[in-house]
């Protein structure tokens, strides 16, 4: 934990991601082993145990309720699991606080946007830039949060109030303040949700640029095409259980998982269809199930 | 550094737009906030004795409101026993004089136990938030008020009647301690707005959850700007027991202030530069005018306030003018910007109030 805490600040962090590549490819950059969260007698995360290497880009899908954002908290850290354990780069991370796990770099996004509205929106990403990375002074933190933006193509706002963007760039400014903190491990909860297709176009392309600089991400999302086309591997939560990781394209033609998503009445007619062979589209699956 | 922007072709531009500059908001509230400290500075000149005394008080309050602003204003945790630490300021100061020591020692010494003081006390009641943060911080405030007087802590119940009299300072000395007081919380104000420590403190109002998340070690940083409140109060306190050369614990200890604290620098507009100064001047001139025409409506002057600030204000008074001078949409005519600004502040009315 001490390494990624010294590590010196506002550098090209590329040469230090292959040094820990190097180091750690053996360990998984984030393990979770038989995690369980109850909620009185609900179990909204239930033994869940997966791993993810350094530099990969995991999707996870899963229906309303299956317990995806419980794990985003629980890794992120403002949860603790009921039983079970996470480890990061090998060490056990369950009893730290969001804050130190975000100084070792594992940061996350809300589902529900919380811009800090006093600020505006290159304050916001700065306040990702002193706290994530160590020793910057303003002027660096602002160098750093005019670099985001640009990545995040939001600086023509940089000057606006959290409360005055709409909801694309409210999930841009999640994703810069996110990015500003130079975090290892990025978790993104959704943030594609209630954008258009030419945005979830570009959120996609932007996933996919961070992950070029060695981020590695772990991305929930509940369109299914976009999510399909970021990552490498998907993981599929129903009921907080674990019922499919796998490649996208097997995930996806997956019989439980199709059940899961579109109901058990639509499975048996397409596989009755399709004569056991699945060979559903991406296009089938909803694109977007955000109204709640 | 965005100047070269401006040359590039149409096309480029529209691509590209120039980066916003950053906002200056801070240098004219800086500006403001000297200015209204200077046009005080000016009353022992101006004014005679009971005008000097009533600007002492309002300038105290002034200091109260900025202090109370680092906690309640930019952290957004309402604390509603900040009286406290005046009345700790005042007992530390006071005893200490009695005790033949320096008054500025007196001062140190009343800070230091405060500052230690909000230390001890935000550890556990920073845990809490909401509503039980602020019934919590009113029941020390109470507490402590029965504490001193049950336990005879100088002087007990009477409070410190008897002082040794001012020797050095005189009146108009207090009124300029008071003033440099209040100057140096606007200064501090100013430097929390573009720090990162004052980042935190907004962050942490905003959302505690995101701020977490981000690596803002929030409980450490509320705990920083409790003690930070605390201190400037103390000050106060302290000066305030030398200026009045005498106290009781009902005075110093007493809710009504820390809720005056609360309520000056929402009517100004909370967690703002100058917001705490023009609440506190506006509602303390008009409070001490109306106990000087004869009647002693300062309760109900209180009372009427926060119902209407709650009501039509909930941003202060500042954020109304912000919203009134805000740059119009572009097209809009020079003639309409006066109903422009009028029709803009009703529906913020409308938007936050009632």
């Amino acid at each position: 934990m001490s390494d990624a805490l010294s590590q010196p600040t506002g550098s090209n962090d590329s040469s230090h991601s292959d040094e820990r590549e190097a180091s750690c490819h053996d360990t998984p950059l984030l393990q979770l082993v038989g995690v369980t969260k109850r909620f009185g007698g609900l179990a909204a995360v239930n033994d869940l145990s997966f791993s993810l290497q350094k530099g990969e880009i995991l999707g996870v899908i899963g229906p309303n309720g299956a317990g995806k954002s419980t794990m985003v908290n629980l890794i992120g850290g403002s949860m603790a699991p009921t039983s079970g354990a996470i480890f990061y780069q090998g060490h056990d991370i369950n009893r730290l606080p969001p804050n130190r796990r975000a100084h070792l770099g594992i940061v996350r996004t809300f589902q529900i946007t919380q811009p800090f509205m006093g600020l505006d929106v290159r304050e916001n990403v700065m306040v990702g830039a002193f706290f994530g990375q160590r020793g910057l002074d303003r002027a660096r933190a602002l160098h750093v949060a005019d670099e985001v933006l640009e990545r995040v193509n939001l600086a023509h706002k940089a000057t606006f109030k959290g409360d005055q963007i709409t909801i694309a760039d409210r999930k841009r400014l999640e994703m810069a303040r996110a990015l500003a903190t130079n975090p290892q491990l990025l978790l993104l909860d959704e943030v594609m949700a209630g954008l258009t297709a030419t945005e979830v176009a570009q959120a996609v392309e932007l996933i996919q640029q961070i992950n070029e600089t060695g981020v590695t991400v772990l991305v929930i999302e509940h369109i299914v095409r976009a999510i399909a086309t970021v990552s490498n591997r998907i993981l599929v939560l129903h009921h907080g259980r674990k019922i499919a990781e796998d490649k996208p394209s097997q995930v996806l033609s997956d019989p439980r998982v199709i059940e899961a998503y579109l109901g058990e009445r639509y499975a048996k007619r397409r596989i009755q269809e399709e004569n056991g062979v699945s060979s559903i589209t991406l296009e089938d699956l909803p694109q977007n199930e955000e109204d709640r | 550094m965005s100047s070269g922007t401006k040359t590039q072709t149409p096309s480029a531009i529209e691509s590209h737009p120039p980066e916003p500059k950053e906002s200056r908001e801070w240098l004219w509230s800086l500006i403001l906030g000297l200015v209204i400290l200077g046009l005080v500075a000016t009353v022992p000149v101006l004014g005679d004795a009971s005008a000097l005394h009533t600007w002492t008080l309002i300038i105290m309050f002034v200091v109260l409101a900025q202090s109370w602003n680092f906690i309640g204003g930019f952290t957004g945790y309402s604390a509603f026993g900040n009286v406290v630490f005046f009345g700790i300021g005042a007992y530390t100061t006071g005893l200490m004089l009695l005790g033949n020591q320096p008054f500025w020692l007196g001062l140190v010494a009343g800070a230091l136990v405060a500052a230690l003081f909000a230390f001890l006390l935000g550890l556990p009641v920073l845990r809490l938030r909401g509503h039980y943060f602020a019934i919590a911080t009113l029941g020390i405030a109470e507490a402590m008020r029965e504490f001193v007087t049950v336990r005879d802590v100088g002087g007990g119940g009477g409070g410190l009647m008897s002082l040794p009299l001012p020797s050095l300072a005189s009146y108009v000395g207090f009124f300029y301690a008071f003033l440099g007081l209040s100057l140096l919380c606007l200064l501090i104000t100013v430097f929390l707005t573009r720090s990162r420590f004052g980042y935190a403190l907004i962050a942490i109002r905003e959302s505690e959850q995101a701020a977490e998340a981000l690596g803002v070690p929030t409980y450490w940083y509320k705990v920083g700007a409790f003690v930070l409140s605390a201190v400037p109060t103390a000050l106060a306190g302290g000066l305030y027991a030398y200026w009045a050369t005498g106290f009781d614990p009902d005075t110093v200890f007493n809710v009504s202030v820390s809720v005056e604290m609360v309520l000056l620098t929402v009517l100004g507009g909370p967690g703002t530069i100058v917001g705490p100064i023009l609440g506190a001047i506006a509602f303390e001139y008009a409070s001490f005018q109306l106990q000087t025409s004869g009647f002693s409506l300062h309760n109900t002057l209180l009372g009427l306030s926060i119902v209407i600030v709650t009501i039509f204000l909930p941003q202060g008074i500042l954020r109304l003018i912000r919203e009134f001078v805000r740059k119009p949409a572009p097209g809009t005519p020079r003639a309409n910007r006066l109903v422009e600004g009028v029709r803009r502040v009703r529906r913020f009315i409308a938007a936050n109030g009632v």
